[in-house]
């Protein structure tokens, strides 16, 4: 049994806060996943969050144990654990592309939209986050489970505790707002 | 945020649902007067086409599934064409998986059909399909994956095979089928003008393979002249279904409330859809539902037309189509043969090498009737399998009477007379008929004794078949009832399910185990025995932890429902599976009753197995799993010295485990006991009552690994009863022996 599941548990009786407990065991354990996935496979490798955050799931809970609450919890953290995993490891990669240990900055004058690598992309919705937070907490929450914790909709619907319809809907329009504001921000 | 860009956001999702010519009259309307709104609304929706293609193609970095169906059905139009411009050309000559590319050979409302070739491990051509709509890919494959086994299984010349699936690396789900090439079944039979037989034997060919496909539990869902393709092997026609299995795998999810509307939006083929298809709940479709379809193909095939206009369905919007389909009779083929307009009814009666009024008159009847029962709206009254559709057009290419219409008299005799045409063309020989007369009626009743008799074996069979289907797709309703949560209906069908699939789906098996677990948790032990019996006959895929864990939550279930007969099957099974493998687990469940000396002589092995490698186990808490059914196995055998000898070795985390304190506190009792240590006995029973009942006060839990799940709990309250039933505490003499 692992400490994880201690720290589920007493997160569901309310006895401790949810995220800032669960972050660095969530966070370790899809770091070691993912290093194990990148050392297996070669060049042009992606890290699947929705696979990486269940198997997460699986090696730090089990399956045994199933409550909802607790699943709740865990995928808000792991979320979080895997979006800076997903950033960090763009940064790598752009900063490497880009030919030298220089640090990739968001924002360059000389970005242009069309041509930025996938990477950069991800850099891109990851400072329009942190706008869109302040902006529209919802709606960045929602980005946030889905595009960088891999959840579906339903996951996303249970994690947060609401309508399915409304997760979708506020994703599409998430989207659009998000892309407004890099579109302005790198005019 | 503030109201005004609650309005624009509530606009712009409006307008996305519209089609993209509406959108622009769509905003006119409501934002009537307000040109500011209109100019904030527009740009959004400007925006979003590229806003999507960004977010796909950051999507690409960290290969999120692209747009679920729900997302997917939203925007469907905007989508689509996006999509449309990505797949076609770019992709030719490039790889999917081990696929090169090479043609692109059709394109239909869910996916492109490419030619391509696969070098390993054999050279061949294929058919490949990508699914255009964006669907969750994960999904897809994964439903795809859950019917692999069943597919693999069907093997019909007149079945398609589906090889493979996966994803390309826009993260869009892929098939890989077997290339046919040829036209579809009714374009093939009007270019060919084929007769009305000639039609019907090639529709023959096709109820044997969806029958086929019916008995290895496989439900095609999609049958419609797309699907089913004309080829000639050595000039002979050979219809071939394709696409089985793709429809189940990429359908919406309909466990999805709330968004039925978006998801029915892409799921079927209209004027091919069944009646419970296009039911709201869409869920309970079983092999019936490709029996009507079947109808829908015969009645194209033999009218040029679909019972419903597909068009008209369409259009009607979707609350209307479903009345239509569920309530509205559709015309016998003959009469819409008749209603048709004059060139229209010279050209179809033409390409059927007939003329109108032959047609007619061929339709007429009995034909009629086998369409009719093919499209009855309740499907009971259908044919019940795809053969029983297949042998009544037989009945009519043989000039049989047909099962389509109640037989009434004149009706049968007009079919005597014409399979007898010989016989009764000489009505002048009435003296022939007076002479021979009695032998004639004996032979015709003894041969129709006989058909009989082989019509109802085979029925018989067929019913067999049948229930295998319906129970497949009932254990497919209790998994999405599990789904949801609703364990109380999930089990109510499971309970209805005789036939569990020897090699089932994952989902299936845990369903079974979850409806197993949330009955014992009421403690509604003989539905949980039930369940729990029936997933670990099935669940012998391998060895794996969850399978000890059912094996132990299953013993427990059936000791605690009391049922020593159910036990002891139990226990042989296990035998069966396990005599070699060295569980603990496993063989703690096998001891939850008192054992004979067969059973003894049975589990000797597994015994032995594990008292050899006891030294030899790592030091942590697997030594307490295995000390624990070792104490309470020589009990079993009447070796009393031995149990107490087992329970006093010195184990690593002991006291870690609470229940395991309680059997061990529970099981030294019973020893002691035995040994004629009354007053130990009674302390050490004393003690694992206590932590037994602390426990099992209020209801029970599902509890923890580490603390104790239910069924640790459950073993210790057995053992509890058996306990307090043995060692006498009142009475000062100990009885002794066993």
């Amino acid at each position: 049994m692992s400490d994880i599941t201690l720290v589920l548990e007493s997160v569901r009786r309310g006895e401790r806060q949810a995220t800032e407990e669960l972050f660095p065991l969530v966070y370790e354990e899809l770091r070691r996943l993912a290093a194990m996935r990148m050392a297996k496979e070669v060049a042009g490798h992606t890290l699947q969050p929705t696979a990486l955050v269940h198997e997460a799931w699986m090696q730090l809970v089990g399956d045994g144990h199933r409550t909802w609450e607790n699943r709740a919890h865990f995928f808000g953290a792991a979320a979080d654990a895997m979006r800076r995993i997903l950033i960090d490891n763009a940064r790598r990669k752009a900063a490497l592309k880009r030919g030298g240990g220089q640090q990739f900055r968001v924002g360059l004058e000389a970005l242009e939209l069309t041509a930025a690598t996938p990477d950069e992309h991800v850099l891109l919705i990851d400072e329009a986050l942190n706008w869109l937070a302040t902006e529209d907490p919802e709606k960045a929450r929602i980005v946030s489970l889905k595009f960088f914790g891999g959840l579906t909709n339903d996951e996303v619907a249970e994690t947060m505790g609401i309508g399915l319809r409304t997760v979708v809907r506020q994703w599409v329009y998430a989207k659009v707002k998000l892309f407004r504001w890099i579109s302005l921000q790198n005019r | 945020m503030n109201p005004e860009s609650q309005m624009e956001e509530a606009l712009c999702l409006a307008a996305l649902s519209l089609p993209v010519p509406l959108r622009a009259q769509f905003l006119d309307q409501t934002c009537a007067g307000d040109a500011r709104l209109r100019a904030a609304v527009a740009e959004v929706l400007l925006a979003h086409a590229d806003a999507e293609k960004f977010f796909e193609r950051g999507g690409a970095a960290v290969n999120v599934p692209e747009l679920d169906a729900q997302a997917a059905g939203l925007l469907k139009e905007a989508e689509s064409e996006i999509q449309l411009d990505d797949l076609t050309d770019e992709q030719l000559g490039s790889r999917v998986g081990r696929y090169q590319l090479l043609q692109k050979i059709g394109e239909g409302g869910c996916g492109v059909v490419y030619l391509a070739e696969q070098d390993k491990p054999v050279r061949r051509q294929v058919a490949l399909k990508v699914i255009k709509l964006g669907m969750d890919t994960k999904s897809v494959i994964a439903r795809f994956e859950a019917e692999r086994q069943a597919l693999a299984l069907m093997d019909h010349p007149n079945i398609a095979r589906v090889f493979d699936a996966g994803a390309t690396e826009a993260g869009r789900p892929f098939f890989v089928m077997e290339l046919v090439r040829g036209p579809r079944i009714t374009q093939y039979c009007d270019e060919h003008n084929l007769d009305t037989v000639q039609r019907l034997k090639l529709f023959i060919q096709v109820c044997r393979a969806i029958q086929h496909a019916h008995q290895k539990g496989i439900i095609h869902r999609d049958i419609k002249p797309s699907n089913i393709l004309v080829t000639l092997q050595d000039g002979v026609p050979v219809p071939k279904v394709i696409d089985f299995g793709i429809a189940k795998a990429t359908e919406g999810r309909l466990t999805d409330h709330g968004s039925f509307t978006v998801v029915d939006q892409f799921v079927g083929t209209p004027a091919y859809m069944s009646p419970e298809q296009a039911d709201i709940s869409g869920m309970d479709v079983d092999t019936r539902s490709d029996i009507y379809s079947l109808g829908v193909l015969l009645y194209e095939l033999l009218t040029g037309k679909t019972p419903f206009d597909t068009k008209m369905l369409v259009e009607s919007g979707l609350d209307e189509m479903r009345r239509t389909l569920r309530e509205k009779e559709p015309q016998l083929p003959s009469t819409m043969i008749t209603s048709l307009r004059q060139t229209e009814l010279t050209i179809t009666a033409g390409q059927r090498h007939a003329e109108p009024p032959k047609l007619v008159s061929q339709l007429k009847g009995d034909l009629d009737w086998i369409v009719m029962k093919a499209l009855d709206k309740d499907r009971n009254h259908r044919y019940e399998t795809a053969n029983g559709l297949a042998l009544d057009i037989q009945r009519y290419l043989d000039c049989e009477p047909v099962v389509a219409r109640p037989p009434s008299r004149p009706y049968r005799f007009k079919k005597l007379v014409r399979r007898n045409k010989v016989v009764f063309a000489a009505g002048g020989v009435v003296a022939l008929a007076l002479l021979i007369g009695l032998g004639l009626s004996t032979w015709f009743f003894f041969r129709e004794r006989e058909a009989r008799l082989r019509e109802r074996e085979a029925r018989e069979r067929e019913t067999v078949l049948l229930a295998k289907a319906e129970d497949r797709s009932k254990i497919t309703q209790a998994v999405m009832l599990v789904g949801q949560g609703k364990f109380e209906e999930a089990a109510e069908i499971l309970d209805e399910v005789k036939y569990f699939p020897a090699s089932p789906t994952l989902d299936s098996v845990s369903a079974l185990r979850s409806v197993g677990e949330w009955l014992a948790l009421q403690e509604r032990w003989p539905q949980a025995a039930e369940r729990y019996f029936a997933l670990v006959k099935i669940d012998q895929l391998g060895n794996n932890i969850q399978i000890y864990l059912d094996y132990l939550a299953c013993g427990v279930v059936l000791a605690a429902n009391g049922d020593a007969k159910a036990y002891g099957e139990f226990l042989n099974l296990a035998v069966a599976n396990f005599s070699r493998s060295q569980n603990d687990t496993v063989f703690y469940a096998c001891l939850l009753r008192p054992l004979n000396p067969a059973q003894i002589q049975a589990l000797k092995p597994m015994a032995a197995t594990l008292e050899r490698r006891f030294p030899t186990l790592p030091k942590n808490i697997v030594t307490v799993w295995n000390q624990l059914p070792l104490c309470l196995w020589h009990y079993r055998c009447g070796d009393y010295g031995a149990a107490i000898e087992w329970s006093q070795r010195e184990v690593p985390f002991k006291g870690r485990f609470p229940p395991g304190v309680a059997d061990w506190y529970l099981i030294r009792a019973m020893s002691l006991y035995r040994l004629g240590q009354l007053d130990e006995a009674c302390s050490e029973l004393a003690q694992g009552r206590q932590l037994v009942e602390a426990k099992l006060q209020g209801s029970l839990d599902r509890g923890r690994p580490d603390v104790g799940n239910w069924d640790d709990w459950i073993f210790a309250s057995i053992l509890l009863k058996e306990a307090t039933a043995l060692v006498d505490c009142k009475s000062a003499e100990p009885a002794t022996g066993g």
